[in-house]
């Protein structure tokens, strides 16, 4: 048998940067140098201040229920943004060449690890940034203001090493996922609770000596941790690591193309490849799609829970002006409504099981409307009872005027489950700012734009007038009508295709 | 099922990809209930004349009739017509078993009564009736296509080398259905480079330099 010496990795790796760079032209890295740091710099001018807002307001103006809301919804958000990302990845060539290669597999993921350290402690520390800056009480003492950012790096840098472990030894992977997501949407309750009763703000500053042992305990934890897991890395299941190669490709793409259906169809292909499905016959009394649909919208009862929670999240924007409310609103219902809209994106994207349904299309989008129509009216009806039990909405049947809704979130849902890819061959648009290619702008507007159907209630809910059953009706008509205008005018008995008008 | 016409007439047929022509003056005729199986090397171009006749390829000229009328995109073309010529991108969260269910209650069958599970157990499915088609080979996935293509009630059978990726068992077991398919009246149109399993389908075997009146530009 030959025995195959391991390669030094740092020699390929310096070997493959060196013929890179010969392939590029002249000066081509210091342009994108260059422009990248005009980039930052120009958009840094045009919202600092707007960052300012976010990061750090001229006064704290969250209670201490927010701040610990807040700190829960970093945590949880941050693990499962990590875990979706991998965390540990490689590039797609990488994966594809030096994954089956004999190179040292500690040298080949200490990059990545080095990357993906940096970017949770960044994350972390610009996170508990804004924190401090909404919930702590100020002045801040002067070796807590330099902590606190540390204690969010190191804090950022735990939260990887765990979403590490769950990556390397998946058993407990998924339940960590779960309990991230409950800390979620404890964060989220967090802030809803807080919109609705007059929680205390912080009237102590927090005291440095606390904050300086946290941070060194921290630092304790982290550096063994952190050892340990680079010693580990060449432990990671080489399975592990290709799905988070693919994970960083269709991110690339998707980033590069300006296509976001890429990453949602990747998000969905995984959630099913992971799930054991039993077969059941679809409920004969129903339109068969609209079978299809329900059955499908069942099978992620995890979702429908998110999506009935974020019932509540309007109430979140009780200090924003009304108009923002009516607007947040009207587009909830439609993502509610979007839950059970794969099926026709699949459709849309490929007509083939269409064509062997032989069904037409206006059939096909009749039956496939009545489960969105459901999901949308019961969320707008939720959402606005809430707001109207807040004290946020003025006296009136609001449960009633959610439930003409459910029309308007349904198209809107269904006409964007249409929109189809991102048509990047539009001519690009000349700006003061620069050149802006339109077809991104153009898709992110197929489907919301038909939320004016919805303009009656958006009048209401932003006048602030009592309402009354008189609007209920209106809303009621022009939700009905304009659904069946949608549907007679983009769909018709003798196409089967979806995608001729959308 | 419409008998009065011929299932498929094709005269005159041009196509070509930029600048090289694929089918030059191209003709075929299909009688309804026969079985015609077009055979060829790679790249002649039988894919592309059943694509035409499916209406999912337009030529640069000729004439195509499915049953006496133009094809296209109507759902009756599309009850009339079944086809495999182009790969199914499969629904999320539906099983095997479900999307067999789902074309049958489409085309107004009771799935018990149309056979589902027969036919997952006659194409091998049976024990991947709870998976979720992407989870399934490339075998798998072919054999699911025929199954439902199979299943659903049709007039015109178009079939794009139905044999690829099957095992010799299953070849055998496809051809039987297929010749069955025909011998109850169906019409079936296929290409394929297996003359044993065209023979087996039923199926009458016609090259495609025979529906050239001039010679293809691949030969």
């Amino acid at each position: 048998m030959t025995t195959i010496q391991p390669t030094d990795f740092r020699t390929l790796r310096r070997w493959v940067r060196r013929t890179q760079a010969e392939h590029r032209e002249r000066g081509a890295t210091a342009g994108n140098v260059y422009f990248a740091i005009l980039f930052v710099a120009v958009v840094g001018g045009m919202v600092h201040r707007q960052l300012a807002v976010i990061f750090w307001p001229a006064s704290p103006n969250a209670s201490v229920l927010a701040g610990a809301a807040l700190i829960l919804a970093g945590v949880g958000g941050l693990f499962l943004a990590l875990r979706r990302l991998g965390p540990l990845g490689l590039s797609r060539p990488a994966a594809s060449w030096f994954l089956t290669a004999p190179v040292s597999r500690r040298k080949l993921l200490i990059p990545s690890l080095r990357l993906a350290a940096a970017g949770a402690a960044v994350a972390g520390a610009l996170y508990s940034i804004a924190v401090v800056g909404h919930a702590a009480d100020r002045p801040l003492p002067g070796s807590s203001g330099v902590l606190l950012p540390v204690v969010g790096a190191l804090l950022g840098v735990v939260l990887l090493l765990a979403a590490l472990a769950a990556q390397s030894r998946g058993a407990w992977g998924s339940r960590a996922d779960n309990v991230a997501g409950l800390l979620l949407a404890a964060g989220l309750a967090g802030f809803v609770i807080d919109s609705a009763v007059a929680a205390p703000r912080a009237t102590a500053s927090w005291p440095a000596a606390a904050v300086a042992i946290v941070a060194a305990a921290l630092a304790l934890l982290v550096v063994p941790l952190l050892a340990l897991a680079v010693t580990r890395l060449a432990g990671t299941p080489n399975d592990r690591i290709l799905e988070a190669a693919k994970t960083a490709g269709t991110l690339m793409d998707s980033a590069f193309g300006v296509e976001p259906s890429f990453v949602i169809e990747m998000v969905e292909r995984r959630y099913w490849a992971n799930r054991r499905l039993r077969s059941r016959r679809l409920w004969g009394r129903l339109p068969v799609l609209t079978a299809q649909d329900l059955l499908l919208v069942l099978r992620r009862p995890r979702r429908l829970l998110w999506i009935a929670g974020a019932a509540a999240l309007p109430a979140l924007f009780e200090h924003a002006p009304a108009w923002v409310v009516a607007l947040v609103v009207l587009l909830g219902g439609m993502i509610a409504g979007g839950v059970s809209t794969g099926n026709i994106r699949t459709d849309a994207g490929n007509p083939v099981m269409l064509r062997l349904l032989g069904l037409d299309s206006r059939t096909a989008i009749t039956q496939r409307l009545w489960v969105p129509t459901l999901l949308s009216g019961l969320w707008y009806a939720a959402a606005l009872s809430l707001l109207d039990a807040l004290g946020d909405l003025p006296a009136g049947p609001w449960w009633a005027l959610g439930l003409t809704l459910a029309p308007v979130g349904a198209v809107a849902a269904i006409r964007k489950a249409r929109a189809g890819f991102v048509r990047n061959e539009l001519l690009p648009l000349d700006t003061p700012m620069g050149s802006i290619s339109p077809g991104p702008l153009l898709n992110s507007v197929i489907g919301p734009d038909l939320l004016l159907l919805g303009l009656p209630a958006m009048v209401e809910i932003a006048q602030g007038h009592p309402l009354s059953w008189m609007t209920v009706l209106v809303q009621a008509v022009v939700s009905v009508t304009g659904a069946q205008a949608y549907v007679s005018g983009s769909t018709a008995h003798d196409r089967v295709e979806l995608t001729a008008n959308r | 099922m419409v008998v009065d016409k011929p299932a498929v007439d094709v005269s005159g047929l041009y196509v070509s990809y930029g600048s090289t022509p694929v089918l030059i003056d191209v003709s075929l005729h299909v009688a309804a209930g026969e079985g015609v199986c077009v055979t060829g090397e790679n790249g002649i171009g039988k894919s592309t004349l059943l694509r035409c006749v499916s209406s999912l390829q337009r030529a640069d000229r000729g004439r195509i009739r499915v049953f006496g009328t133009s094809p296209g995109s109507t759902p009756e073309f599309w009850r009339q017509v079944a086809t495999t010529v182009e790969p199914p991108t499969w629904y999320p969260g539906l099983t095997v078993r479900e999307h067999a269910e789902l074309v049958c209650r489409a085309h107004g069958q009771d799935p018990e009564e149309a056979g589902v599970d027969g036919a997952l157990e006659g194409f091998g499915l049976a024990g991947h009736a709870d998976a979720i088609p992407p989870s399934l080979s490339s075998g798998q996935k072919q054999r699911l296509t025929l199954a439902i293509t199979l299943l659903r009630p049709s007039s015109l059978l178009i079939l794009d080398e139905p044999e690829q990726r099957l095992d010799p068992e299953a070849r055998s077991s496809v051809a039987a259905m297929l010749s069955q398919y025909v011998a109850n009246g169906g019409t079936l149109l296929m290409a394929s480079h297996d003359d044993v399993f065209a023979l087996a389908s039923g199926a009458r075997i016609l090259t495609m330099q025979t529906l050239a009146a001039s010679e293809t530009a691949a030969s």
